[in-house]
């Protein structure tokens, strides 16, 4: 069983009295492991995509299976517990809470889901912040980390749940290089160490060059999919 | 609990305009806290001086005088019966009984003449049930049978009279014929209550009977009786004037003292509206602070719906915060309150500066407002603050957690 699977997919925005195609029927099938890029032109549909994936959107039209279970037409509320439980976001403004340190941004995500111990907890948040090397920074801040720390706190905050998917929108767009290329790496780490999967959008031909599978979308469409190694 | 945690901490986040709702939270509970205490002050003191200087606690009259008895008629007196006297001296809860006959005179101090209210009295008597003699600043009470007066500073001050001159009061006896009581001023006294000082002669009771024409006959006894018992006695009383046949009943000062117990409720009333305009003036600041602090946070908003939380889940965080305010403001609210209160109270506040006599409103009060400490105001305030803001948040929040979550993420 895959663990995505898209079929038909059209999204259709309203804007006034037009109606603007964002997605025009997508097919897509992601395995559990695969560590995937979806690039394209600006207004391709990459961000709708990922959304739609994500459950923060629903489909106009066609199917969504997350797992096996169709997601597309579920209530708000299921939506946001399939998501507290199976998606993890890494956004590319980062989107921390300025007022909690970098451990308890982590923390954060982790509770919404876990009410064992606090030691465990903590064990778990200390394991992944120093898996993605924030290891002596989690007292700290966000305005006292660098944007590149700042987008690992928010991998640590997708993955310390350890969900099946982690959906990352253009996440080294705000980065410069050497930062993008630690951020990469991290989630190739997490990919082969923990198996989860990773979707992200980039326009960065670098990033692009650790993924696995390109899939190229192209006015809502997907115009290429091609996969590597 | 970590959202009310993050709620908490949420709290540290723009300060100046947290602090600038919890100041005007807090300086709205301040001002309604100085209010009550100054108006529940205004109230104190206007009974206490009607009780103490003007009504006793009880009033004794015939039933028809009563109803006239802003008139000062000289019809339905009591006939002065010393054995009544003594029959209401030993009830339970009295402490003194004072006869008292009110009635019209003009004052003329050979010059000028002004209305005023002649009030003899037997002053032994009356020295049991009010604290006047306390408040002679010069010269003493008179004897019975001594041609003398005892008049206010105020109304001295208007008369252009000073100690031992010779005054005359011109009335009318029973029969509808003048005549006149010629007085030497033994006294001059101060009364807290203005309206003692600024209209009221004293004279002997005898003299005063003699003069009027109508023997040994009072208007009403006045009674001094154990606080707060008032009503229980006048009850007592009542019954007792109804199983000897006697033509008489008795009236709590609250009965006495209707305007100024309208008044007071009034005042109430207005208390009320303040309150009202202090809770709004919350509530907007609530509101206006979730407001802004969501449309600040759209995109944090828009993170924790993808981290899956549930709309009640953000709605608690923001009401965390929102709350926090509240008990924020209500807490220096109260601190300012207690301060100014205790300042009231403490040194209280000079009437000189808008004339020093609260009498030409219809408060018996004079040179002083002290305030009252109504330490319930305090914790109803505080729990008000706490719940105003907590409910004022909810709408707010549930507009903020309802975002749609893609549109809050890209501020869409």
């Amino acid at each position: 069983m895959s663990l995505l699977e898209l079929k038909g997919v059209k999204k259709i925005y309203q804007q006034g009295k037009i109606k603007v195609p964002a997605l025009r029927g997508v097919d897509l099938t992601v395995e559990q492991g695969e560590f995937s890029t979806i690039f394209g032109p600006s207004g391709s549909g990459k961000t709708t995509l990922l959304n739609m994936i994500g459950c923060l959107d629903t489909p106009t039209e066609g199917e969504i299976r997350l797992n096996g279970s169709k997601v597309s037409d579920l209530s708000r509320k299921a939506l946001a517990m399939t998501r507290r439980h199976n998606i993890g976001f890494v956004f590319q403004s980062y989107n921390l809470i300025p007022v909690l340190t970098a451990y308890e941004n982590v923390e954060f995500a982790i509770r919404l889901i876990d009410h064992t111990s606090d030691l465990k907890i903590k064990e778990r948040v200390m394991q992944i912040l120093e898996e993605v090397g924030l290891k002596g920074l989690e007292n700290r801040r966000p305005n006292e980390l660098s944007g590149g720390e700042k987008q690992r706190v928010a991998i640590a905050r997708a993955l310390v749940k350890e969900p099946k998917l982690v959906l990352a929108d253009e996440p080294t767009a705000n980065l410069d290089s050497e930062n993008a290329t630690g951020v990469v790496k991290i989630m190739v780490k997490m990919n082969k160490e923990l198996g989860t999967t990773f979707i992200f959008s980039t326009h960065d031909p670098m990033v692009m060059e650790y993924a696995h599978r390109y899939i190229n979308l192209k006015d809502g469409m997907i115009s290429a999919d091609e996969r590597r190694g | 609990m970590f959202s009310l945690k993050l709620g908490l901490k949420n709290l540290t986040r723009q300060k100046r305009r947290n602090v600038i709702t919890i100041l005007v939270i807090a300086f709205a509970f301040f001002g309604y806290l100085f209010m009550d205490s100054v108006m529940g002050g205004m109230e104190e003191m206007s009974f206490s001086n009607i009780k103490n200087y003007d009504t006793g606690n009880i009033q004794v009259v015939h039933p028809e005088y009563w109803e006239d008895r802003e008139k000062l008629p000289l019809e339905n007196l009591i006939d002065l019966n010393q054995d009544t006297v003594d029959s209401i001296k030993k009830m339970d809860g009295v402490l003194g009984v004072s006869p008292e006959l009110r009635f019209q005179a003009n004052l003329n101090n050979g010059i000028d003449e002004v209305a005023v209210l002649g009030l003899g009295i037997s002053p032994e008597q009356y020295n049991e049930v009010f604290n006047t003699k306390n408040y002679i600043v010069e010269g003493a009470m008179f004897a019975p049978g001594e041609s003398k007066a005892v008049i206010g500073v105020k109304l001295a001050e208007l008369m252009d009279l000073k100690m031992n001159d010779y005054i005359t009061l011109l009335i009318r006896t029973k029969e509808d014929t003048f005549n006149t009581i010629d007085v030497e001023i033994a006294g001059l006294l101060n009364s807290p209550n203005p309206m003692i000082n600024n209209g009221i002669v004293f004279v002997p009771l005898d003299i005063a009977q003699q003069a009027l024409n109508i023997g040994n006959r009072v208007s009403l006894l006045a009674l001094k009786t154990v606080s707060g018992d008032e009503d229980k006695i006048t009850k007592a009383l009542t019954d007792s004037f109804k199983d000897k046949g006697l033509d008489l009943k008795a009236y709590s000062w609250k009965e006495s003292a209707a305007s100024v117990i309208a008044l007071s409720t009034a005042k109430k009333g207005g208390a009320g509206t303040i309150l009202s305009v202090v809770l709004l003036i919350g509530m907007i600041g609530i509101i206006n602070n979730v407001i802004l602090s969501a449309l600040e946070r759209t995109a944090e908003i828009g993170m924790m719906k993808a981290l899956g939380m549930r709309e009640w889940e953000i709605v608690f965080v923001f009401m965390v915060e929102a709350t926090g305010i509240g008990i924020l403001g209500g807490l220096v609210g109260c601190l300012i309150g207690f301060a100014g209160v205790s300042f009231m109270a403490k040194y209280g506040y000079d009437l000189s500066y808008i004339g020093g006599d609260m009498s030409e409103f219809g408060i018996p009060i004079l040179d002083k407002i002290y305030g009252t400490w109504n330490y319930p105001a305090f914790s109803f305030l505080f729990v008000l603050s706490v719940v105003v803001a907590l409910l004022s948040s909810i709408a707010p929040a549930y507009w903020a957690a309802h975002k749609d979550p893609v549109k809050a993420i890209y501020h869409r």
